[in-house]
């Protein structure tokens, strides 16, 4: 197996945290934070949406006047024809919504002057204008390649109905969508005259030649070269038209129905917010979290010490009493009690050294990752494989993440020879794109778990307070794989 | 004696019951706080001494001296030496709050000192009182009271150890002095810090201890 087909680049599935794992469902993903979905955790704000410019507006909707070619080409560029038919369909809708606007408008003013019944008509008719405004964005979207984003409306300030009328009469967006629905009305109307005269006769120029070498007993006003040139020429102007005509309509769009630059810029700003508070959020979660691992750690040394090797020293203190008070009247019991003690002395050094090692291993000090992960494997009651393709780039990374690396494969191996019954595990570790990766791979049983207070999720804890991720998949019966990175700089 | 002990590390009980056997004692071990209230409840022979560990099963914080504050309740009479692996003056006002005769706290550690643990036990046994010169260490070391920097460095000495619950005799073995000495520094003691000369070491032990404990509001006369 080479090293480069057996890392798959897997990305940690966003599984919201606390979403009970099922037993279809073995890959359980441990992310960094709490009741946000997780992942990769968030580094930099993403840019704001870039501000659409005139340029980009001209080289959709108007190609014509961007370059030489869609000039000559006019009239047969699907940009004219895509004019065409939004101003067909967009006319449809503003006279409809001009119709509506105008008698709405005329009743809700002349009601409000004689009875205040005019105001919910007032506010009605307004109101109706937002979803025009959005059906004519989404419109202008399908029919012309733009994309004009929705404006923020002004929002009640407080409960009831009385503050939400107050809220659409007193919104400068939605008169907007009055005024767009005057103004454009008016564009539609002289771009369907200039567009129906000059195409009817530009294209009655071209074919009228055609008809009278056709049809008998005619005669043409003029040479008929003439004749086709002067169409050709009408034909391409109502193509610029119908260009220009949309361009202006877009104008109107971008001003009066969509957000403004500055409600751009307002959105991206809160966005930005919202993302580093999310991520303050997860900093303060994931230091909680090594903090509280932290103390769960000297917890355990503490309950290790004083349960192991003070009791220890405590019996051998009074193995050694025994034998002095006894060793000139009873030698027998005297050289039984020395035994005792020795035996004593040589077991509290290995728990020693066992715990020692367990609070850091001196090898991961002098030698680095490599030849601690090789110290790991030589102890492991379970045969196991260590693939390290390049040890020097290894120790590049810093001694946090060496050492969190080196306690994850620690405790993996530690699971899998206790609890999945493995019969060969392989740890692997590299460093790519100043990422520290190791792999644990076990043949066991699986249906391993880093549920709150095992040694596992100590680690996952260990492992987000460094911006790491933590991977575990388990499924019952099909082995224990345990994909865990971190930044090589932490 | 029949002595019990309460002890949850198998290795040390092991150590104490043969070195407590081996002395001529009658031991009955216990290895968790719960057995040990059940095994001396109410109406139960009562042994000549209780060793009781202060960490013990099932949550290795307290129960061992919860048990013993409790068997005391039970059996007034019960002589009690409490081991601590620290010293934590908390357990040791806990323990101390009523009588102090037949009551000990020593560190663990000073079991490894066997002579000075069976002294100890036989003290507590005999209803007297014995403290961890490192308690008493950490109240000296503690106490604000003024009248202490009246006393001169050999009778902070006598002071410490009278407040370890020793008798004369022992201070004077102690400090390889003879009994006189002794007396003379203990009057010089009681009379500089205005306690009442008692010939009866609990009781005397228990003013010191007061006296150390106590901190006077202002313009008391110490």
């Amino acid at each position: 197996m080479s090293f480069d087909d057996s890392v798959p680049t897997t990305t940690p599935l966003p599984v919201p945290a606390g979403t009970p794992a099922t037993a279809d469902a073995p890959t359980r993903v441990l992310g960094p934070t709490g009741p946000a979905p997780t992942g990769p955790a968030p580094t930099a704000p993403a840019p704001a949406p870039r501000a659409v410019t005139t340029d980009d507006d001209l080289r959709v909707v108007a190609p014509a006047f961007a370059n030489l070619r869609e000039l000559a080409w006019a009239p047969v560029s699907g940009a004219t024809w895509r004019a065409v038919s939004q101003v067909v369909v967009g006319s449809f809708g503003l006279l409809v919504m001009a119709i509506w606007l105008s008698v709405a408008l005329s009743l809700a003013a002349g009601l409000l002057v004689v009875f205040l019944v005019g105001l919910p008509i007032l506010v009605f008719t307004l109101w109706s204008t937002r979803p025009y405004a959005r059906l004519e964005r989404a419109r202008l979207k399908a029919q012309v390649l733009v994309d004009v984003p929705a404006p923020p409306y002004r929002r009640p300030k407080g409960p009831g109905w009385w503050p939400s009328w107050v809220a659409i009469m007193a919104d400068a967006r939605t008169w907007g969508h009055v005024a767009y629905v005057i103004v454009a009305g008016l564009l539609m109307t002289v771009t369907t005259a200039l567009l129906s005269v000059l195409g009817s006769f530009g294209l009655a120029l071209v074919v009228y030649p055609l008809l009278v070498a056709v049809l008998p007993d005619t005669r043409l006003p003029a040479p008929w070269p003439l004749l086709v040139v002067g169409g050709v020429v009408a034909v391409w102007l109502a193509a610029l038209a119908a260009q220009v005509s949309t361009l202006l309509q877009v104008r109107l769009a971008r001003s009066m129905l969509g957000a403004s630059p500055q409600d751009l810029a307002v959105l991206a700003a809160q966005e930005r917010a919202a993302r580093a508070e999310g991520r303050a959020e997860h900093l303060a979660e994931t230091r909680t979290a090594a903090v509280g691992a932290a103390d769960d750690e000297r917890r355990r040394i503490e309950r290790d010490l004083h349960d192991g090797a003070q009791q220890r020293l405590v019996a051998l203190g009074v193995e050694l009493g025994v034998a002095r008070r006894t060793a000139t009247a009873d030698p027998d019991a005297a050289a039984a009690a020395l035994d005792h003690a020795h035996r004593e002395v040589k077991e509290t050094l290995a728990e020693l050294r066992d715990l020692v090692r367990g609070i850091h291993p001196a090898v991961l000090t002098d030698r680095g990752l490599d030849a601690a992960l090789s110290a790991l494997a030589a102890r492991s009651p379970v045969p196991v494989e260590v693939v390290v393709p390049n040890a020097t780039l290894l120790g590049t990374a810093s001694t946090s993440a060496q050492a969190a690396a080196y306690f994850v494969a620690a405790e993996a191996l530690t699971n899998a020879a206790k609890h999945a019954h493995a019969q060969h595990v392989r740890v692997e570790a590299a460093v790519t794109d100043g990422r520290l990766r190791l792999v644990v791979q076990d043949d066991g049983v699986g249906g391993a778990d880093a549920h709150p207070g095992s040694g596992l999720d100590g680690l996952r804890s260990r492992v987000a307070a460094l911006d790491g991720t933590f991977h575990l998949e388990s499924p019952a019966g099909a082995g224990t794989r345990l994909t865990v990175e971190v930044p090589c700089a932490s | 004696m029949r002595i019990v002990i309460a002890e949850d590390s198998v290795l040390l009980l092991d150590g104490l019951t043969r070195l407590l056997t081996a002395e001529g004692h009658e031991v009955t071990g216990y290895k968790t706080a719960d057995e040990l209230v059940a095994a001396l409840g109410p109406g139960a022979d009562v042994p000549d001494v209780l060793v009781t560990d202060v960490r013990m099963p099932p949550t290795h914080t307290d129960e061992g001296l919860r048990a013993a504050v409790h068997l005391r309740s039970l059996h007034p009479r019960l002589p009690v030496l409490v081991l601590s692996q620290y010293v934590e003056q908390r357990y040791a006002q806990e323990l101390f709050a009523g009588d102090v005769r037949g009551l000990g706290y020593v560190l663990k550690d000073r079991v490894a000192d066997v002579d000075e643990f069976l002294d100890a036990l036989t003290r507590v046994a005999s209803r007297g009182t014995v403290i961890d010169p490192e308690v008493v260490a950490q109240i000296l070391a503690r106490t604000r009271r003024s009248g202490l920097e009246t006393l001169t460095p050999r009778e902070r000495d006598v002071l410490g150890l009278m407040a370890e619950g020793r008798s004369n005799t022992a201070i004077a073995d102690r400090l390889v002095v003879g009994l006189p000495a002794v007396e003379k520094h203990v009057t010089s003691i009681l009379t500089k810090l205005g306690l009442p000369p008692d010939s009866d070491d609990h009781r005397r032990v228990l003013a010191v201890l007061r006296w150390l404990e106590h901190t006077p509001s202002n313009g008391e006369r110490p």
